[in-house]
């Protein structure tokens, strides 16, 4: 019984010493330096359109449209804010008829992103604010104020969105 | 008789020669392992580019050629690896070195993923030569990574046993 076990111990000495003799040794070395350029960035991306149907201010006195899923990139220094604001370019236009772009609001889904706002054409009015780079997903669903006084027609105004950080 | 005299010169010079080509001499040549590691450039630089059209950024230059030249002993695997000795930094800020990968070309060279904790294998071969091939890096470009010029050191070390 103690002559077997002595064999086995014999058996493990010899495993131990081939393995340390394969062990690599080290021929040659050489550095190559590694530089990667990750510049200020930023894109929006605004995905469905916006409408509001013709129905009866009676029944229906403010129109929602589908909601439109916006998607702020940003890439930016760590902690620089980063900021989501929307302008239109004047008020819904017909023709010679208006309507006031005061009428028209939104509410916001998404993290960072403002719960409610109003348009507006004479200052860029907030829509999202972040810190640091990153992606910021959320959606807009705006609303119109549905008016006896409204002229028919179909009225149409640019929205413009703007991404910014100091 | 001259003649005689003449052949019997030549017959002598000819014993002369062959008894020369019988001398034995032996060639001793010491040819211990030895490698040279060489690449086509020290250094490779990523440019900036939009993450959305452009994910993986390729180096510039966009080959990286690698000489490997090693005489082992015979049937002896040669391996070359490369490990980065941080992660990417600048400043404080840190990019984790696996956000570079690489292709190659060539034969033994295998395509890999940067580390800082392991060297990673790009080439192995058997017994002594020159290999020659080509490493094409690429790295990761994401809207998260924080604005910065990202540096690190990649070690490569050829090692045979």
């Amino acid at each position: 019984m103690r002559k077997t076990l002595w064999k086995v111990g014999l058996s493990t000495a010899a495993v131990v010493l081939l393995s340390s003799s394969a062990a690599y040794a080290q021929l040659a070395t050489q550095n190559i330096n590694a530089t990667a350029v990750v510049a200020a960035r930023g894109r929006i991306t605004l995905t469905g359109a916006i409408n509001f149907p013709d129905t009866d201010p009676f029944g229906n006195p403010t129109i929602d449209a589908a909601p439109l899923t916006v998607q702020a990139l940003a890439r930016v220094a760590p902690g620089a804010s980063v900021s989501l604001t929307v302008q239109a370019g004047g008020n819904f236009v017909s023709g010679t008829d208006q309507i006031p772009i005061g009428n028209l609001s939104w509410s916001s889904a998404g993290a960072g992103y403002n719960a409610t706002g109003t348009m507006s054409s004479a200052t860029a009015q907030p829509v999202g604010n972040w810190t640091g780079p990153g992606a910021n997903n959320g959606s807009q669903t705006y609303t119109l104020l549905n008016d006896w006084a409204y002229a028919p027609g179909n009225y149409s105004v640019t929205l413009t969105y703007t991404l910014t950080s100091p | 008789m001259n003649t005689a005299l003449v052949t019997s010169a030549v017959i002598l010079l000819a014993v002369v020669v062959i008894e020369a080509q019988r001398g034995i001499t032996v060639l001793l040549v010491n040819l211990p392992a030895q490698a040279r590691l060489s690449f086509s450039t020290a250094s490779v630089t990523f440019p900036d580019a939009d993450p959305t059209s452009t994910p993986l950024v390729a180096s510039v230059p966009v080959d990286l050629t690698i000489s490997v030249r090693a005489r082992v002993q015979t049937n002896s695997q040669v391996t070359l690896t490369v490990q980065s000795t941080d992660d990417l930094r600048s400043g404080v800020t840190v990019l984790p070195a696996s956000l570079i990968t690489w292709t190659v070309t060539g034969s033994g060279f295998t395509g890999g993923t940067l580390s800082r904790s392991a060297p990673q294998l790009v080439g192995r071969w058997t017994g002594s030569g020159v290999r020659v091939g080509a490493q094409n890096y690429r790295f990761e470009n994401r809207w998260t990574h924080p604005v910065g010029i990202y540096s690190a050191t990649l070690v490569y070390t050829l090692a045979s046993p």
